[in-house]
């Protein structure tokens, strides 16, 4: 048996932010170790430092101290440019908030990254993504004039079009209704597994989490608990 | 790729509203300076032109000494300039017994090169034949007619020469313009000077190269002229000798400044809607960033967007300018049909810079923060309000006193400028925040529209400053342009009032006096007070002796002279446009005491008490200075250097000025009195006046433009706030709405809060208004304060107005959104 490639390695994170009043603590000691492949699942109530981690682990923002490997790169150490290029390359993001550009049409927003990226044919790879997440209609629609569940559909495709190793989903389906949501959610694991993802996910939303081949509990900017699921549990 | 990117995102973009505010502001900026200076410079070209008309050529060089034929051929060989050559001598002029002194001009063939020479078959000036200068003719001033008793055809003698009297000078386009005339004048062609055997070393003898042609090449004939100039040889002054050249530099000077405030309103448009514009793009940075995009990338997007808008206003503003200039030389053409209109790269340039420094110091601090923006800003709220960062406030400042100083030409004037500006805005935001704190907040309860209003004004402190001091400038501008244009033009008006003198009568004699007053009773003239003239020679300062002749070969310690005869008067009362700077006028009864006028007391270095000797027909006369007065020499009427006290000068025969107002339909009297008073020479100042009502008109045209710029910008100051607050302002509404706030009041709260917010900046500026125009009027003027009460409802009245229409113009659409559609904008960001 391979032993399974380590994507992200995070050892002994933390991040304090100064305020007038002195500074705040919001990750106190974090290490974790992500495989290739693995979908890992952040869990936690509001303030619990889930969505601090996860910037900490894409390269959006640097720790106070410890040390961040992704694809082998040592975030920690690169400057705001050199993290963007990493991101550029290996990653993959969809937000709570959709995040769409609202200037730019469905099929725009979905080609960005990869236009950031140089990559040739954009509009292919998108057009293909669009039909993947029957958009395909849509394509020239504005943000403004989608549903909140086609906003986060263009998001997740615009996700995959540079064919990240590594795909951070921030609260996907939270600003979506429970029908709606949970299409998202499916889109995404199927995306997923379809290309074979590293999958970072944070969410405070348990029966999402369980879909994930581990769970990492956090509270209070510390993990608590770590369960990992059998794969053949995980739907 | 970032390229598409770029493209992209700039079409899209335009349909929002602060690209455009950006373009229209450095349109503004532009069009309105390549306009007004393209039209000061036209007025002034014009005024030259006008002024080279007066001279007979567009350069005259003046020398003492013979011709210098290597300048004729560098002129007319090298710069292709076309020349003329004068020469000009006091000499006698001989017909049987009868025998004058006269101002004899000798020109050549191709005089004049501007202007024209109208000379007539006649003794009239006002009927005969037209006729040409030839060589064997000399053509006389009127009055010389009967001074030597001769008709046209006679034959007088000029020194060795026997001439033909051709007929009398009409018009003389480089006549003197002085009310004293002196002698008579005669023109005579140069090739006769040599028969007349006047010119003998040591005759003093004024000769002067007229040129003329291409503005250019003229400067080039003058830069490589200069080197070969001796210390004989001079230019002459060309604009400054007109009355209004003077009032013309300050008009220039007072448009230029007041257009720039009118550009910095623009540029202050621009920066704040550059702010909102990087503001509203932060998350949208951050997303891209989010997704890979370096720093670098995000500048060459951000960047071709200002990049696009510079270029779209800097084409557009240059196109305006031009078309406005093309439109004042139109109307110049329209009085003046020999006007030839120059194309200057000047404004040019200078509206380019204007624009490159508004953009670059204004507009591209946003937009270089705006890439900073960190990746991690993705996963924050937004922020609803725009922040002005302190570097931002700096190369706005740093770019407000670069303009000044570009305009205005002088450092130190431009740095006083910017201080008092300075200094007005720390003193405005201090009243603005005094003014909002003392407004207390009522008291728990209903909402009410007042309530609402303050409470808002209260929260957008800062963004109110800086809306108040922009308003309070424009409106303040807005009213000092205004009332300094009634000023201004009244000044001028004052100067050369409906009705005032326009034919000056020099040379009466004590006889003709009374033929001249039963004239004008006849003729129902008003005539203007007599000023006898004395004619005299100053001879020492306190009793040491003056040299009369000033040369800079001589280097002697002795104290340099007048060099000429002076015409002096005595009066009892201080002539009009006179001020007594120093000592006190004559009182009753002084007796041998003089005022003397301030620039020739400072080139003679007199004092008060200095004794001064003249010599005056043959006898010494001494005065002790008793005053210094200061002299407006742009006034239309007789200037003395010296005036004595009634004792000294009375008893010596002398000869009378005055004035009086003809209009023009009644020209044909001048021939009569050509008749009656043979002798006395008439000098027309109509010409003049003309002049100065053209400037005022240009001026009056180019203050109302500068007022509409200054409107214009100062309303486009007032929309990019607006918009700089829009979304804040959604938010707001979205939760008074749902939370069942009426439309009446919400309405009610707007209108009043920008209503204050008006009234406040009138108020602050019909303040400043009345400091300024005090000031104006006081030290400008030099007329005594009248406080302007119409000033104090126009004020308020006018930020209320301008304000609160503008700011319901901007808003109404949000009011009328529906509560639920306003929410769901809110929520979706």
């Amino acid at each position: 048996m391979n032993t399974p490639e380590v994507h992200i390695n995070a050892v002994r994170l933390a991040k304090s932010v100064k305020l007038t009043e002195g500074s705040l603590t919001i990750l106190h000691d974090i290490s974790l170790t992500i495989n290739r492949g693995e979908t890992v699942a952040i869990v936690g109530a509001s303030g619990s430092g889930k969505s601090t981690l996860l910037s900490l682990l894409a390269g959006l923002d640097v720790p106070s101290s410890g040390e961040v490997h992704l694809a082998g790169q040592a975030l920690h150490r690169l400057s705001e440019d050199e993290r963007a290029a990493i991101r550029a390359e290996h990653v993959g993001f969809v937000f709570q908030s959709f995040l769409l550009l609202p200037s730019l049409t469905a099929i725009e927003n979905i080609t960005l990254p990869a236009e950031l990226a140089g990559v040739k044919d954009a509009r292919e790879r998108a057009l293909t993504l669009l039909k993947q997440v029957g958009l395909s209609e849509r394509a020239d629609f504005y943000p403004a004039q989608l549903s909140g569940g086609e906003q986060q559909r263009v998001a997740i495709a615009r996700a995959f079009i540079t064919r990240p190793a590594v795909l951070f989903a921030d609260e996907p389906s939270a600003n979506l209704d429970a029908v709606t949501g949970q299409k998202i959610e499916d889109l995404l694991f199927r995306l997923n597994a379809e290309q074979g993802t590293t999958l970072v996910l944070v969410t405070h939303n348990d029966e999402l989490a369980r879909r994930c081949q581990r769970q990492c509990r956090m509270q209070a900017g510390r993990f608590i608990d770590t369960t990992t699921q059998d794969l053949a549990d995980v739907g | 790729m970032w390229a598409s990117i770029a493209w992209r995102l700039f079409w899209r973009e335009l349909r929002r509203g602060e690209l455009w505010v950006i373009a229209f502001a450095l349109f503004l900026a532009v069009g309105s300076v390549v306009s007004l200076s393209g039209i000061t410079e036209g007025v002034k070209s014009a005024l030259l032109q006008r002024s080279a008309q007066f001279n007979a050529a567009d350069k005259v060089l003046r020398s003492s000494q013979p011709f210098d034929e290597q300048l004729f051929e560098l002129a007319e060989q090298q710069h292709q300039l076309s020349t003329a050559r004068q020469m000009q001598f006091d000499s006698m002029l001989f017909s049987g017994d009868a025998m004058q002194l006269a101002t004899i001009k000798a020109v050549s063939s191709s005089y004049p090169l501007r202007g024209d020479l109208v000379l007539y078959r006649s003794e009239l000036v006002t009927a005969g034949e037209t006729a040409v200068l030839t060589p064997g003719q000399v053509f006389f001033e009127a009055r010389l007619f009967d001074l030597l008793g001769v008709k046209v055809g006679d034959e007088v003698e000029l020194g060795l020469a026997k001439l033909q009297v051709g007929g009398v000078i009409v018009n003389e386009p480089d006549a003197p313009l002085s009310v004293f005339g002196g002698s008579p004048r005669v023109i005579m062609h140069l090739d006769d000077v040599p028969a007349t055997d006047i010119v003998q070393p040591g005759s003093r003898i004024g000769y002067r190269y007229l040129f003329a042609g291409d503005t250019t090449a003229l400067a080039q004939f003058e830069a490589e002229a200069n080197d070969k100039l001796s210390v004989h040889q001079r230019w002459q002054k060309m604009d400054r000798e007109s009355a209004i050249g003077g009032a013309l530099e300050r008009a220039e000077r007072f448009l230029l400044l007041a257009g720039l405030l009118g550009i910095v309103l623009a540029a202050c448009a621009a920066a704040v809607a550059a702010s909102r514009y990087s503001q509203r793009h932060t998350r949208a940075v951050a997303i891209v960033k989010a997704l890979g995009a370096t720093t670098a990338q995000i500048r060459l997007i951000y960047g071709s967007h200002l990049l696009l808008v510079v270029l779209f206003s800097l084409v557009c503003g240059l196109v305006a300018g031009q078309l406005a200039i093309g439109a004042v030389q139109w109307g110049i053409n329209l009085y003046m049909a020999d006007y030839r209109a120059e194309f200057s790269i000047r404004p040019l340039w200078l509206g380019a810079l204007t624009c490159v420094i508004c953009a670059l110091l204004f507009a591209a601090r946003p937009m270089w923060r705006l890439a900073n923006t960190a990746a991690i800003e993705v996963l924050k709220q937004p922020a609803a309000q725009f922040v002005v960062d302190k570097l931002q406030w700096l190369t706005g400042a740093a770019a407000i006193w670069a303009l000044m100083w570009l305009f205005s030409g002088e450092l130190v004037l431009s740095i006083g400028l910017f201080l008092l500006c300075a200094g007005f805005a720390a003193l405005l935001i201090a009243t603005a925040a005094v003014i909002v704190r003392l407004v207390k907040p009522a008291a728990a309860g209903q909402a009410s529209a007042p309530k609402l209003a303050i409470a808002n004004l209260r929260r957008r402190l800062w963004a109110n400053s800086f809306q108040l001091i922009t308003f309070s400038l424009a409106i303040f501008l807005a009213l000092l342009l205004y009332f300094l244009r009634a000023e201004l033009i009244g000044q001028w008006q004052r100067q050369i009032p409906e009705g005032a003198p326009n034919q000056f009568l020099v040379n009466i004699n004590q006889q003709q006096r009374t033929v001249l007053n039963n004239f004008a009773r006849e003729q129902q003239l008003q005539l203007d007070q007599y000023y006898p003239v004395v004619r005299g020679r100053l001879l020492s300062i306190n009793d040491e002796q003056l040299q009369q002749e000033a040369t800079k070969e001589d280097r002697s310690q002795q104290r340099v002279g007048v060099g000429r005869e002076l015409n002096l008067t005595w009066l009892t009362a201080l002539p009009k446009n006179n001020h007594i700077l120093q000592g006190n006028w004559f009182t009753e009864g002084a007796t041998a005491q003089v005022s003397v006028e301030e620039e020739i007391a400072e080139r003679l270095e007199v004092k008060l008490g200095d004794s001064l000797a003249f010599s005056i027909g043959g006898q010494q006369v001494s005065a002790v200075v008793s005053s210094i007065r200061k002299v407006d020499w742009n006034s239309l009427q007789p200037n003395f250097y010296m005036i004595l006290s009634p004792d000294l000068l009375a008893d010596f025969p002398a000869t009378y000025i005055t004035a009086f107002y003809l209009p023009a339909e009644r020209n044909q009297l001048l021939n009569q009195l050509a008749r009656l008073l043979p002798t006395v020479s008439v000098i027309s100042v109509d010409n003049i006046i003309a002049q100065v009502n053209d400037i005022i008109d240009q001026v009056t045209v180019a203050l109302s433009f500068i007022l509409l710029i200054i409107c214009l910008a100062a309303a486009l100051v007032l929309v990019a706030q607006v918009q700089a607050t829009l979304e804040q302002r959604e938010q707001e509404l979205a939760i008074l709405r749902t939370l069942g706030a009426r439309y009446a009041l919400l309405r009610n709260a707007l209108l009043l809060e920008f209503a204050l917010l008006g009234a406040m900046a009138g108020g602050f500026a019909t303040l400043l208004a009345e400091l300024m125009l005090l000031l104006v009027q006081q030290r400008v003027f030099e007329l005594p304060f009248t406080p302007h009460y119409s000033l104090w409802w126009m004020g308020p009245a006018l930020g209320i107005g301008m304000v609160t229409l503008l700011g319901w113009w901007q808003l109404r659409r949000l009011l009328s959104i529906p509560g639920a559609q306003l929410m769901r904008r809110v929520l979706q960001g």
